[in-house]
């Protein structure tokens, strides 16, 4: 391999690897459309974009499980329906178009981009008498402060992460952009831990899809691992800033970058950056 | 925070593994000697969550924290469905 498109392909990854850490995002929405514009076939680019977003995920929680930031219970808890939705995303994934989906999905995320923007972010603290199975805290590291919250909604989000899996499957994106709303906003899951936790995650979901790849011999072998190279150590330097930021300000840039993704997707629904 | 660390420490074992046989192996290929260690490489990362769930389904065994234990059991079970399902 030109020793060139390796070094693209590592800066590729971290810039992904980056973005992904800072806001739980899995980065496929960057791999995949790049890796087709550098010529490779839809299934090779999404095989390489799923063995990068491992990468990038287990990258980063190497430093978020280490010090609390991703609740590793909730995390297995969502990925129970997760996964499921993913399995049963990949056999739908057959007799539906693609696009109408796409389009679904791009409008849950401006919306809950829009959300994120307007409303403050809402934390329930434990009742003081009940400590139950859904109570957790962490330690922000920015503010100083430990953060008690109380799960909400938990069988509600759990059914919303089997259709966050179906559509995850079935476009190859979408991971985090709805988990981490979800965890947010529904679930009143405090902002840093929303996107830790879905950067812990989203190793878990791409994996069935990269191991099945993997073994049936679709992966380009030097284009994977110079995307996970680099989405590895820029999820490193992506969780060095999140630990340092505002949680606040992660929550609006969190909708800004979603949006663009948001926009990205639609219009590869629409055909103008079409994959496949 | 048990399970926390412990995950943290096996995911980080398996990534750095598969990231110097990954490095190794691109070293290797450019120098012509075939892709076997490449292969290892890439199959190690790609297994390092699933290794993390099995770590930490142990812990929470080991804690006694038998709810939680159960979620990570049935993701576990999960999982290996669904690898089934694909081969």
């Amino acid at each position: 391999m030109d020793p060139l498109l390796l070094v693209l392909l590592i800066v590729i990854g971290l810039g992904a690897g980056i973005l992904g850490a800072l806001f739980g995002l899995g980065g496929g929405i960057i791999f995949v459309p790049v890796l087709l514009l550098m010529g490779l076939e839809p299934t090779e680019a999404v095989a390489i974009s799923l063995i990068g977003i491992i990468a990038g995920s287990v990258g980063a929680s190497t430093v978020y499980v280490d010090k609390g930031l991703s609740n590793v219970r909730l995390g297995l808890l969502l990925e129970i329906t997760t996964a499921t939705g993913a399995i049963i995303g990949a056999i739908v994934a057959t007799y539906l178009e693609e696009w109408v989906l796409m389009v679904i999905f791009a409008i849950i995320v401006y919306f809950s981009g829009y959300r994120m923007i307007r409303s403050p972010e809402t934390i329930v603290h434990p009742s003081e008498d009940a400590r139950g199975r859904y109570a957790f805290s962490y330690r922000d590291e920015a503010s100083g402060e430990d953060v008690s919250y109380e799960l909400q909604h938990v069988r509600g989000g759990m059914a919303l992460c089997t259709v966050a899996g179906m559509i995850s499957s079935m476009t190859g994106v979408g991971g985090g952009m709805v988990k981490v709303p979800l965890m947010n906003l529904y679930m009143h899951v405090p902002m840093k831990t929303a996107s830790a936790t879905s950067s812990y995650m989203i190793g878990i979901t791409a994996f069935s899809g990269a191991i099945t790849y993997f073994l049936g011999g679709q992966v380009l072998l030097e284009y994977a691992a110079g995307i996970a190279i680099g989405a590895f150590l820029g999820s490193l330097a992506g969780t060095v800033v999140t630990r340092r930021i505002n949680a606040r300000h992660l929550r609006k840039y969190f909708s800004v970058v979603v949006f663009i993704m948001a926009t990205i997707v639609l219009l590869q629904a629409a055909g103008v950056l079409r994959w496949n | 925070m048990e399970l926390n660390r412990s995950t943290a420490l096996m995911l980080r074992a398996v990534v750095v593994i598969g990231m110097i046989l990954m490095v190794a192996g691109i070293a290797a290929e450019l120098l012509g000697m075939g892709d076997g260690l490449l292969y290892a490489g890439i199959l190690v990362l790609i297994l390092s969550p699933f290794a993390g769930i099995i770590v930490s389904l142990a812990c929470l065994l080991k804690e006694r924290d038998m709810f939680w234990a159960m979620v990570a059991g049935i993701l576990l079970a999960i999982t290996v469905v669904g690898i089934l399902i694909s081969l």
